[in-house]
């Protein structure tokens, strides 16, 4: 059976060109055009990223919250550092209870904050594994802080099943070792916190990397991450093999990543150059070789856009 | 039961760099194991050490370092000469701190001529280190590659700002190229790919990871370094094959450890000799226990101890 991931888009956010400013402007159109465009392109969740939004940002998440609202019926993840924000975005849903409040980390403020709001408003939470000491090291310390989440979930009564845990991705340049420690990790979460779901920021992984690459990697990661058992992700709606891989509709890909992921090796020469990409990226984001900047330059040339058609 | 050692076998050997022309040419690199391992696969070049020649002085130089150099200090062949015959240098770098815009700003033509008449009085490999300011390198080192033709001299730093001319330089005149990257181990990887894409072959490149001295960030080279070796040994990343060289003289001799004397600093003790000569090979010998090929030194004390010790961990 084909693996699939569920999508929460990612361009719904204060930082884009387009979008930062008809946030500010209230202007209702090219946001309500991409949450259609997202809609379509079969994201299950909008995420809205107002970023830190310190300066008015209750009110602009209840605006844009309704103004999503009247067009697109998915369920809504309110992304921001402030919490004033979040709230006035639950407040302002016509479905609260299908809100996800992305996110909160274990470090205390964080916690003592956001998980009343989680349970006044029976929504769902994402469970970001940092702490006071900063990002987990390894999957110890990413355990330790999705156990300390979880613990004050409890203590409001609310259960796994409403907590998405993302145990942080990091760029490939600042810690290639990552999937091995994701590997570790994923499986351990039922053990620990039966019911939870998972979900990661994805595009982090290609941080630092020629932007006119970085979604080869990003589909790649998440390849591994579906292999690895992942229930979500944060990706971009509008990179069609993105979508279909998060689907299960490239069957190619996933057998590819597999094989690789359990060890096995194939034949390079005998893949087409769009699976020699998956299979090169998938190699540096193994920690097998190296990762620089040119890792499939020789390849991009060749490559069909619409091959996993 | 006899005792059988572990041994590591690696899948993959660093490749060699040989710079200098004629009898005189000196190669590096080619391990295949870890530094000094050689219970794990073939070390068949040990280790050199460059000796620095400025060809202007920081007046800020510690006593240690300009007194055996005193009689020659403003005479850069002189100084070159005397590191060889004297100090028995292997090889030399020639440090062009005088082409530095922020400083004497000497020109392109200058220092092409300085390369040539300190070739034509040793008789050992020359190495060509710019200013570190990223253009003017670049129109220096090229210069120096052009009036220099055919010296198989090793010019450097290229850095991704100004790789393109001084490879070009390098390739059409017969040189090899330090590829250098800010601690960065995708970088130096990237560096050796830009350089080779432009045609300079593998074994004309040898990296330099950016070096830092004991006390100010030498772990961090460290681990670059041991990566870049697992990439090349264990990994088999022919991209990474490049052996390694570290410009740690000037980075020991500035540390506030050597630079202050003991009336400034009590606690760091009355021989600030012998501090500074041992900042310098305890810098050195991390190096090369990290896999460097070739280190590029100041003091002939500090040099003398650390082949010392090349040569009683390679007996």
């Amino acid at each position: 059976m084909a693996l699939t991931c569920l999508t929460i888009p990612e361009s719904i956010n204060i930082m884009s060109k387009t979008i930062g400013p008809a946030i500010k402007e209230r202007d209702p159109k090219p946001i309500q055009k991409m949450a259609r465009e997202q809609q379509e392109a079969g994201g299950d969740i909008q995420d809205l990223n107002l970023g830190p939004a310190r300066k008015g940002g209750d009110e602009m998440m209840a605006w844009l919250v309704k103004t999503i609202e009247e067009v697109s019926d998915l369920p809504l993840a309110l992304d921001s550092t402030n919490t004033v924000a979040i709230e006035a975005g639950l407040k302002a849903s016509k479905t609260p209870e299908r809100c996800i409040v992305n996110s909160i980390s274990a470090q205390p403020a964080s916690l003592e904050d956001r998980m009343p709001l989680v349970k006044k408003y029976g929504c769902e939470f994402v469970a970001l594994t940092l702490s006071e000491e900063g990002i987990p090291r390894d999957v110890n310390e990413r355990g330790m802080c999705a156990a300390e989440i979880y613990g004050k979930a409890l203590e409001f009564d609310i259960p796994a099943e409403r907590m998405y845990i993302d145990p942080i991705v990091l760029p490939i340049c600042v810690d290639p070792g990552q999937v091995a420690s994701f590997q570790e990790f994923l499986p351990l979460i039922p053990d620990f916190a039966p019911g939870a779901k998972s979900t990661c920021g994805l595009s982090n992984i290609s941080n630092g990397t020629p932007t006119e690459l970085r979604h080869f990697l990003n589909r790649a990661y998440q390849a591994m991450l579906m292999n690895l058992g992942i229930y979500s992700s944060i990706v971009d709606a509008y990179d069609g093999e993105m979508m279909a891989l998060c689907q299960g509709k490239i069957a190619p890909v996933e057998d590819l990543t597999k094989t690789l992921m359990d060890g096995g090796d194939v034949d390079v020469k005998s893949l087409s150059p769009e699976l020699q990409v998956y299979y090169r990226s998938i190699k540096c984001l193994m920690g097998d070789v190296l990762y620089s900047h040119s890792w499939i330059e020789d390849l991009v040339e060749k490559l069909d856009k619409n091959w996993y058609k | 039961m006899a005792f059988s050692a572990q041994t590591e076998k690696y899948s993959g050997k660093m490749g060699t760099l040989t710079f200098g022309s004629g009898d005189q040419a000196l190669t590096v690199g080619g391990q295949a194991s870890m530094p000094f391992a050689a219970f794990d696969g073939d070390l068949p070049n040990k280790a050199v050490i460059a000796m620095e020649v400025y060809d202007v002085v920081n007046p800020e130089w510690p006593a240690a370092v300009v007194e055996p150099f005193k009689d020659v200090i403003n005479d850069p062949v002189a100084w070159a000469k005397k590191n060889v015959e004297e100090y028995g240098a292997k090889a030399i770098c020639l440090q062009l701190a005088s082409t530095d815009p922020n400083g004497e700003d000497k020109d392109a033509a200058y220092a092409a001529d300085l390369v040539s008449k300190m070739l034509a009085a040793i008789s050992v490999p020359l190495i060509v280190w710019g200013s570190g300011a990223v253009e003017k390198d670049a129109e220096v080192l090229a210069k120096v590659c052009e009036v220099n033709e055919g010296k198989n001299l090793l010019i450097g730093p290229a850095v991704e700002e100004n790789y393109k001319k001084i490879a070009a330089a390098a390739l059409g005149y017969g040189h090899a190229v330090v590829s250098q990257s800010p601690i960065d181990v995708n970088m130096a990887k990237q560096m050796n790919i830009l350089i080779n894409n432009l045609g300079l072959p593998m074994d004309k490149i040898i990296m330099e990871p950016s070096t830092a001295a004991l006390g100010y960030g030498v772990e961090y080279s460290y681990s670059v370094m041991e990566r870049i070796s697992l990439a090349a040994l264990a990994q088999n990343d022919e991209k990474m094959q490049c052996p390694m060289i570290n410009d740690l003289g000037k980075e020991c001799w500035k540390a506030r450890e050597v630079m202050l004397s003991d009336k400034e600093e009590p606690g760091f003790g009355p021989d600030q000799e012998k501090r500074g000569v041992l900042w310098e090979a305890m810098t050195a010998v991390d190096m090369l226990l990290a896999g460097s090929n070739l280190l590029i030194m100041r003091s002939p004390k500090a040099v003398k101890l650390v082949e010392e010790c090349i040569n009683e961990l390679s007996a």
